[in-house]
């Protein structure tokens, strides 16, 4: 079987995940926070090491900043819901995820808040653009890091510092490309970001987070025990533990520690591989004249989208399958994403790779889509 | 003697550090009912006291004897 939908979630992970999954429910198997006894100190110490271990990763310092969620779209909720507040407007770019999107349409259906979706020439050619999508109100921009259609990486360096420069907040969304060594939050100006574990952070699912420079002081999300304080009748002023209430899922955080150790270690290797291996499906796959192919100049994570003209995405998805290969077709969650490339009624095939994929398993795929173009 | 916490993770960064000033530490149950504080804290020798003050200065906690 040839799996190419990392995109969606990494698969297989490396051994170092699964040895920390297994380390922590059979000879740990505690929650932090939630008892004073030898094993939940350690669960409790074990959560600290993974904080600091996601702080560094991501290029801030203060472990104190980094609040586990289940996954990205909590984290992104966390956020929006807790920092905007009523009046205030948001700028958007035209790949994002609806994690990002439907969290904000929902507020402007609510009457909280506006957005407005930056054209791709202010992205890509022209980030002084910005200011003629600038408001009173304009208070946040949030971006994607890289498209989940397309692959291109969308925030850049630019961006953030022109939308500093006219005093905005930049919040990225990591979940695509988190763990491709594109981002140091210090360095490139990123205020706040959500990330998810399961994708390319080979952690395992259940485990995202937010992670900001500063303290956050926003609401929580939602209320409930937190381990610490159970005398208050709400959440208290303690962070991040306040907006982590309930149990954490400590066994996929450990994984999640495993995970950023492993990537750090070998990262180099990781985007050699990539990159060899997405530089020869593109050039292939542009060869092919029925095959249409999406943005394919921009630079990107080892992930593509395009489509066979005459066929629907489902066809080719279902043909690569019985061949073997998983892919994913339609749409990807990314309505915007779709509007932006013109895919909105066909949908499109997207291909995935990370670096456990080989050049004989992109052939294979190559093999699969002459015959059928 | 004690040093007493308001979060959990501060207990933790504590540690490491004291940890790193040879200061001797053990995590333990927080000894008063004092329900502002976090259920662990860190237990040093009253001889190290003044070391722990001085290193931790920049942190927000509690000494109880």
């Amino acid at each position: 079987m040839i799996y190419f939908d990392n995109a969606a979630t990494s698969r297989p992970k490396p051994e170092e995940v699964y040895d920390a999954f297994n380390y922590y429910v059979r000879e740990v198997g505690t929650s932090p926070g939630r008892g004073s006894y030898s094993l939940a100190i350690q669960a409790s110490r074990m959560l600290y090491q993974s904080r600091k271990t996601v702080a560094r990763f991501f290029g801030t310092s203060d472990p104190s900043c980094v609040v586990f969620t289940k996954n990205s779209t909590e984290a992104i909720n966390l956020y929006f819901n807790g920092f905007l507040k009523q009046g205030d407007h948001v700028l958007i770019s035209p790949y994002e995820h609806n994690a990002v999107l439907r969290p904000l349409h929902s507020l402007k259906l609510q009457g909280l808040i506006d957005y407005s979706v930056l054209p791709e020439k202010a992205v890509y050619e022209d980030p002084e653009l910005l200011r003629s999508f600038i408001k009173p109100n304009t208070k946040l921009l949030a971006i994607t890091l890289a498209s989940n259609l397309t692959g291109q990486i969308v925030f850049s360096q630019a961006l953030s510092r022109e939308a500093h420069e006219l005093g905005l907040t930049v919040f990225v969304d990591s979940s695509q490309g988190a763990g491709k060594g594109l981002i140091d939050m210090n360095q490139d100006g990123i205020d706040v970001l959500a990330f998810t574990g399961h994708k390319d952070l080979f952690a395992l699912p259940g485990v995202g987070g937010l992670v900001s420079l500063t303290p956050l002081n926003i609401a929580p999300l939602i209320q409930g025990g937190t381990g610490i304080h159970g005398d208050s009748y709400i959440n208290p002023a303690a962070y991040p533990d306040s907006y982590e209430s309930g149990t954490l899922n400590m066994p996929a955080i450990w994984s999640l520690k495993a995970s950023l150790d492993y990537i750090n270690l070998h990262n180099s290797e990781m985007a050699k591989t990539e990159e060899a291996l997405i530089s020869h499906l593109l050039s292939q796959m542009c060869k092919l004249k029925n095959v249409i192919m999406y943005n394919v100049d921009r630079t990107r994570v080892p992930t593509f989208c395009f489509n066979i003209r005459g066929m629907s995405s489902s066809d080719v998805v279902h043909i690569l399958d019985l061949n073997g290969i998983c892919v994913r077709g339609g749409i990807h969650c990314a309505i915007k994403a779709h509007e932006t490339i013109g895919t909105v009624q066909t949908g499109a095939v997207r291909v995935s790779l990370n670096h456990f994929n080989t050049i004989d398993e992109t052939d294979a795929f190559l093999k699969v889509i002459r015959e059928i173009s | 003697m004690y040093l007493v916490f308001y979060k959990t993770n501060d207990v933790f960064i504590a540690e490491e550090i004291l940890q790193s000033n040879n200061v001797s530490v053990e995590i333990v149950p927080t000894p008063v009912q004092d329900k502002a504080y976090c259920g662990v804290c860190i237990e040093i020798t009253s001889s190290d006291n003044k070391k722990a003050e001085l290193v931790l200065n920049s942190m927000d906690y509690t000494v109880v004897e």
